[in-house]
């Protein structure tokens, strides 16, 4: 036992000797000549098992990865507390909220907010966002909720690409691209131009008849404008290098997501500039 | 050590540069682990963005005792491979295309070194699971031992031993292989 335990030590140190120090078997051997028949062809082994570190990520993966990886980094922040007077115009809205939160319990909200469309709580997740939006007062507040949602969605799609399931890309890139036309119209607005409600967008605040637009401070303005620039480049680069491995049947939908993110993008920031 | 103990403290409380700095430094050594442990390469992709995925929600809970922060992300890449390998009965191994193999220019080298790869992923395949992970860990995630033992839950004893039992099945199955 107690000779097994040194050979053991042995073969360690020369494997640290190997794989740390950048030592050759040779060496080793000189160091242990009454071990030297035994060691020898487990270091071989071993120099042939070294060749492991060769393996690298593929740069499309890697791509992929980083970008699925900040977006959860960039959702992962503090969630702050909402202003009490900004629920009262949307007071049936905030006791579902409530009733969510108290059937479901806070931790499955927060659960929700890291989960993908193939996950139950996905539901959970859609329909605080819903929330989110409905309680977020300004125009520019809520273009810019849209936008960081867009990039929740082109995350879900880069997710459920790898996943294999074609039909739920084409779900997703439908509410990537009514985000989208929400960013443009909200921009629009955010301009003084009249509203163009895309048809396919759900209105989550009405602006009142009569109402006057109040212009937006001009940090939160550059906060969006910075945002949206980061999405017009990142958005479509990602989808075209998913649309290359795709599915036929998901390429359709891929293509529309990069041609209404390409179109929408540009509009709302040609509207803020 | 100190610059990671420093990077950590500072993820844990919400520094995104600080994490996003954790991850570029561990992500392609935890990749090459799972693909060692796996052996299939799309499979190996889904389980290592699930390991940043999940250190993200977890960071907060790690804390400093003794454990390195790269022996934690291992730990949780374990425990995703082990589920991974619970739910699949038998794994695929799918072969590597050149562009998952670091090396010169060469493209004769590269070939030679992706076929080299191979055959060492398949041999591995004829271990223990617990040989396997120590390979994997060792080898492909350059860990120390006393870090792998950190990682298995067992003593640097245990894994001196475990290594030395691997390294000679290894040898056997590269052996067998080469007919």
């Amino acid at each position: 036992m107690k000779k097994t335990k040194e050979f053991n030590n042995i073969l360690n140190d020369c494997l640290e000797r190997l794989l740390v120090k950048g030592e050759t078997i040779e060496q080793c051997l000189q160091s242990y000549p009454e071990h030297a028949a035994e060691i020898e062809p487990l270091l071989q082994t071993a120099m042939a098992t070294k060749k492991a570190v060769a393996i690298q990520p593929q740069p499309e993966f890697k791509a992929r990865a980083r970008y699925q990886f900040q977006s959860a980094l960039q959702e992962a922040k503090p969630k702050r507390a909402l202003p009490f007077f900004s629920w009262q115009p949307q007071w049936a809205v905030a006791i579902a909220v409530v009733l969510v939160v108290l059937l479901a319990g806070g931790g499955t909200v927060t659960a929700a907010g890291y989960s993908m469309p193939d996950s139950p709580l996905y539901a959970v997740k859609l329909a605080t966002e819903q929330v989110q939006l409905t309680l977020t007062p300004s125009d520019i507040g809520k273009a810019e909720l849209h936008a960081r949602l867009a990039d929740r969605r082109v995350a879900e799609i880069v997710y459920i690409a790898n996943k294999g399931k074609p039909k739920q890309i084409e779900q997703i890139a439908q509410r990537l691209n009514k985000h989208l036309a929400m960013i443009a119209s909200l921009s629009l607005v955010e301009k003084g131009v009249e509203r163009e409600m895309p048809v396919l967008a759900p209105a989550p605040q009405q602006v009142e008849e009569g109402a006057e637009a109040v212009p937006a401070p001009a940090n939160a303005k550059a906060k969006l404008k910075r945002l949206l620039r980061r999405n017009e480049v990142n958005h479509p680069a990602v989808l075209r290098a998913l649309l290359e491995k795709a599915p036929e049947s998901a390429k359709p939908a891929l293509r529309r997501a990069i041609a209404a993110s390409e179109a929408n993008y540009q509009k709302a920031l040609e509207a803020l500039d | 050590m100190q610059n990671e103990q420093s990077l950590v403290h500072r993820a844990q409380r919400g520094d995104k540069k600080a994490f996003a700095q954790l991850y570029e430094s561990h992500f392609d050594k935890i990749y090459r682990y799972v693909v060692l442990r796996i052996g299939n390469k799309t499979e190996a992709e889904d389980v290592t963005q699930q390991v940043f995925l999940k250190a993200l929600q977890s960071i907060r809970s790690f804390k400093w005792k003794g454990i390195p922060f790269s022996a934690w992300l291992f730990r949780i890449a374990h425990n995703l491979v082990v589920d991974y390998l619970r739910k699949v009965k038998k794994v695929v191994i799918t072969p590597l295309d050149e562009s998952s193999v670091k090396s010169d220019s060469n493209p004769q080298l590269l070939v030679e070194q992706r076929l080299d790869i191979e055959q060492l992923i398949s041999a591995t395949k004829r271990l223990t699971r617990a040989q396997r992970e120590v390979i994997s860990l060792r080898f492909a995630g350059e860990l120390s031992v006393a870090e792998s033992a950190k990682v298995m839950g067992k003593s640097e004893g245990a894994v001196k031993a475990l290594q030395h039992s691997a390294i000679v099945a290894l040898r056997k199955a590269l052996l067998r292989a080469e007919g």
